[in-house]
């Protein structure tokens, strides 16, 4: 098959190279950031959403969302690694349906929390007591929220079972 | 050759775990393991950035509450890794690496139940009389959960045994 111009592209970059070069100690420590990033988002988002739907009612959700920078940080090491691990070979997540799909997962992650923020459901969660239920509109918010990163995190580690059966 | 390592290597679960073109057999039993660690690792860290002062507004008391969903990701990652180590039991029990994050396994479990017993549902919990100890406490379960993922991830690539009889590519 003939590689397509953006692979030409990522392969051409000074991070492919570097990459590539140094895989043996690169690949091992960026799978362990990843790992790292992936038990702070869960722990710290999933912890909240967890609370929003109902499980340690006595948290005050207002309370429990201070740890979500801790998340964010935890996804911002995991964008940074899966850069790496993209640079280093392209095609095998390009062309893999697991990785399409955690992508797609992304997506519905991201338009979930912009929907969450930029609407009343923000402060709406704020105002709540510990012990409070939360509204019905705010769970599907945090259902969806907590099921699309426990989805992306399911593609990633299925990666390896659905990759192209070609090499570049 | 090992009559132990050949006995569970030879048994039809290991077999099926290794072997079987399923995705609820190894694919699954690995991603479990993962979903797990996620949530035991990440929420036991949760649970430190607490200890070390980070949103003070949850009752430590409260904070206790989530232990539970803790318990519930162990007991999914000590089932899913038994199956792992029946699947492959050359490959773990052949690794050093394997009874280092044994070890790293006991404690910082031995430390989530510390913690919870010892500072969250302390009768004096808010006292600032804990803090010290509680700090190192937490502190010491951060930098086991990181040891720990770090031992789990290398086990990918530090064996030197598959199966019986069958060295590692790497």
């Amino acid at each position: 098959m003939e590689i397509a111009p953006w692979e030409l592209w990522v392969r051409s970059t000074w991070l492919h190279a570097f990459v590539v070069h140094h895989e043996p100690w690169v690949w091992p420590l960026c799978e362990t950031l990843h790992y790292l990033g992936l038990s702070l988002l869960l722990g710290t988002v999933g912890l909240f959403d967890l609370r929003v739907l109902g499980v340690a009612k006595g948290i005050t959700p207002r309370a429990i969302h201070r740890l979500v920078p801790w998340g964010v940080a935890g996804y911002a090491v995991n964008v940074l690694t899966g850069i790496v691990f993209f640079s280093g070979h392209p095609d095998q997540y390009f062309y893999n349906d697991a990785f399409r799909f955690k992508a797609l997962f992304m997506v519905v992650a991201g338009i979930n929390i912009l929907l969450f923020y930029s609407t009343s459901m923000f402060e709406d969660m704020k105002s709540l007591a510990p012990g409070a239920r939360a509204g019905l509109l705010v769970k599907l918010v945090a259902g969806t929220s907590l099921s699309m990163w426990v989805a992306v995190l399911v593609c990633g580690r299925l990666l390896t079972f659905f990759r192209p059966p070609f090499f570049h | 050759m090992d009559p132990f390592l050949a006995y569970i290597e030879s048994s039809a679960l290991s077999e099926w775990i290794r072997g079987s073109e399923s995705m609820f057999a190894f694919p699954a039993i690995i991603t479990l393991h993962t979903i797990g660690m996620g949530f035991l690792a990440g929420g036991s860290a949760a649970i430190d950035l607490r200890v070390l002062g980070f949103a003070p507004g949850i009752s430590l008391k409260s904070m206790a509450r989530v232990l539970p969903v803790l318990w519930l990701a162990f007991v999914v990652n000590a089932a899913s890794g038994t199956l792992l180590l029946i699947a492959y039991p050359t490959k773990a029990l052949t690794n050093p690496i394997f009874y280092i994050k044994l070890c790293l396994i006991a404690l910082a479990i031995g430390l989530v139940y510390r913690i919870g017993r010892t500072v969250l549902r302390a009768p004096d919990a808010e006292q600032k009389a804990l803090a010290r100890r509680a700090r190192m406490l937490a502190l010491a379960s951060l930098a086991a959960w990181v040891a720990l993922i770090t031992a789990g991830r290398l086990l990918a690539y530090t064996h030197t045994w598959e199966l019986l009889g069958v060295r590692a590519i790497t």
